[in-house]
């Protein structure tokens, strides 16, 4: 759910990048936030603790024009992504308003991915959201390596709700920022719905 | 021997001593289920049909693409549309040969022809994955790092490739219909303990639609200990591979195990861990696996 400021304008809404350990997930964010004007952006946040070190805690404005005299701005964030975390992953997803899915291609993590897909369901429906309402992109990372499974199997494996899916390589920043505008483009329209 | 009540699922050990071929009534003490208990008899394992292929796809124009191509060579087809069907299918008919679609509803082509191989009267049969229109050429994989399946089509090469795989997997090239030359030798597997319950004919029926469910579950349970394993292998790889080779694994990782443990008690159903210690056993397997590599 967005958060409205009055005193600055501004209306913030939560993108939140999911996907299975190691998939690319901190690569997506770093190279947005590298990429993007240091006006516009605010610090890049880790919070690393002793046992979940991919937590990252990130916030990141993009300008987006406005809503009736409100900036947009968007904060971006990253859960843990090793299984077993699932805690902090349903903690970050409180007061979500998108959802970036980040599907590692190789084959041997063809069922990571599933478990993780199950696993973000049943975090959301947990805090009371529905993923198949939900803005939601799917991008299918790691395009770049030898053993990856066939983008069609993956979108019947992963993409039931048949949203946006992108092939990505995000270390060198291929198909970052078209999955980035495909989930804020859905955000930006549910939001006009409300407001 | 131990039997499970299939009411309320609690383990009855039964003196062998007891049991006749006829079947033995007993009445289960937690909850009077009256169960028939038959001696496990020996039998010998159904042998594979040398002419017989099972096809299962989600798609019924991929399956009638592989039917003619199969069909005009001799081949006895049977059809399934998803996992649970062609599992079902495979044990019953006993095809010499699975082509399976990788993305099978309700449980995965892949995961099918795993769970097959573990199985010892379909283990040896024959497994074709057949998987979408690949984007590029050059990511082409080869199959034997596939899910244990024996080879690996693209939707768009079965006009060009099936037919010789299937000749190949068949083990001759000789043309089907003509008198068969292999012989194989049945393996000796003990049969499966047979339970016969008296219900009413309702609860039977009740029984058959929550079975296929309780096999999804366990599925899904054996494939979230997997994904809690392969992680703690993925983040601390040179770690976990010495405490494989060392055999010490459970006590190196025994706090992540915990954790999920943990998730794994909270997301997996009582019923379907009663059943079996799927977290124990797909950890087992995941290190037996690795330890062949290593």
């Amino acid at each position: 759910m967005s958060f409205i400021n009055y005193s600055s304008r501004e209306i913030n809404c939560k993108i939140v990048y999911y996907g299975p350990g190691l998939c690319g997930k901190t690569t997506n964010l770093q190279f947005i936030y590298r990429r993007t004007n240091p006006e516009q952006k605010g610090k890049l946040i880790s919070l690393a603790t002793e046992t979940e070190r991919t937590l990252f805690f990130d916030f990141l404005p993009l300008a987006l024009g406005d809503i009736k005299g409100f900036k947009i701005r968007f904060h971006l964030y990253t859960v843990p992504g090793q299984v077993f975390y699932a805690a902090s992953r349903k903690l970050i997803l409180k007061g979500v308003d998108g959802v970036v899915f980040v599907a590692d291609s190789q084959i041997e993590r063809t069922e990571s991915n599933i478990e993780s897909l199950e696993d973000l369901k049943i975090n959301l429906s947990e805090q009371g959201y529905d993923l198949d309402k939900l803005p939601f992109a799917m991008q299918y990372n790691k395009r770049d390596l030898p053993n990856i499974v066939p983008v069609a199997d993956l979108e019947k494996l992963l993409n039931y709700r048949k949203v946006p899916s992108f092939e990505a390589v995000a270390v060198t920043g291929k198909g970052v920022f078209e999955t980035l505008k495909a989930v804020a483009k859905q955000v930006l329209f549910e939001l006009k719905k409300h407001y | 021997m131990v039997v499970i009540c299939p009411k309320c699922k609690i383990k009855l050990k039964i003196e062998d001593s007891k049991l006749t071929e006829k079947g033995t009534r007993f009445k289960c003490p937690k909850c009077s289920t009256t169960l028939l208990v038959k001696k496990p008899i020996t039998q010998a394992a159904k042998p594979v049909d040398n002419l017989k292929i099972l096809v299962a796809h989600s798609n019924q124009s991929i399956i009638s693409i592989i039917e003619s191509i199969l069909k005009a060579e001799g081949y006895r087809i049977i059809t399934a549309n998803d996992g649970i069907e062609a599992m079902v299918k495979a044990v019953k008919e006993m095809p010499f040969l699975l082509i399976l679609e990788v993305s099978l509803p309700k449980i995965f082509g892949f995961e099918v022809c795993k769970r097959l191989r573990l199985r010892p009267e379909t283990k040896n049969m024959k497994y074709i994955l057949v998987s979408s229109v690949h984007d590029d050429k050059r990511y082409r994989r080869q199959p034997e790092s596939l899910y244990e399946a024996d080879d690996y089509i693209e939707e768009h090469n079965l006009q060009e490739l099936l037919l010789d795989s299937v000749k190949k997997l068949r083990g001759y090239v000789k043309e089907p219909g003509k008198k068969e030359t292999i012989t194989e030798k049945p393996a000796n597997i003990p049969a499966e303990e047979k339970i016969k319950v008296e219900h009413k004919p309702e609860t039977i029926l009740e029984q058959k639609q929550v079975q296929p469910q309780l096999s999804e579950m366990a599925e899904r349970a054996k494939r979230l200990a997997r994904a809690i394993v392969s992680d703690i292998y993925l983040y601390n790889t040179p770690k976990a591979e010495e405490a494989i080779k060392n055999n010490t694994f459970f006590s190196v990782f025994a706090a992540e195990l915990r954790e999920g443990q943990k998730l794994y008690d909270n997301r997996i159903p009582q019923e379907v861990r009663i059943q079996k210690d799927f977290f124990k056993e797909t950890i087992e397997e995941f290190i037996e696996n690795k330890k062949k590599n290593l």
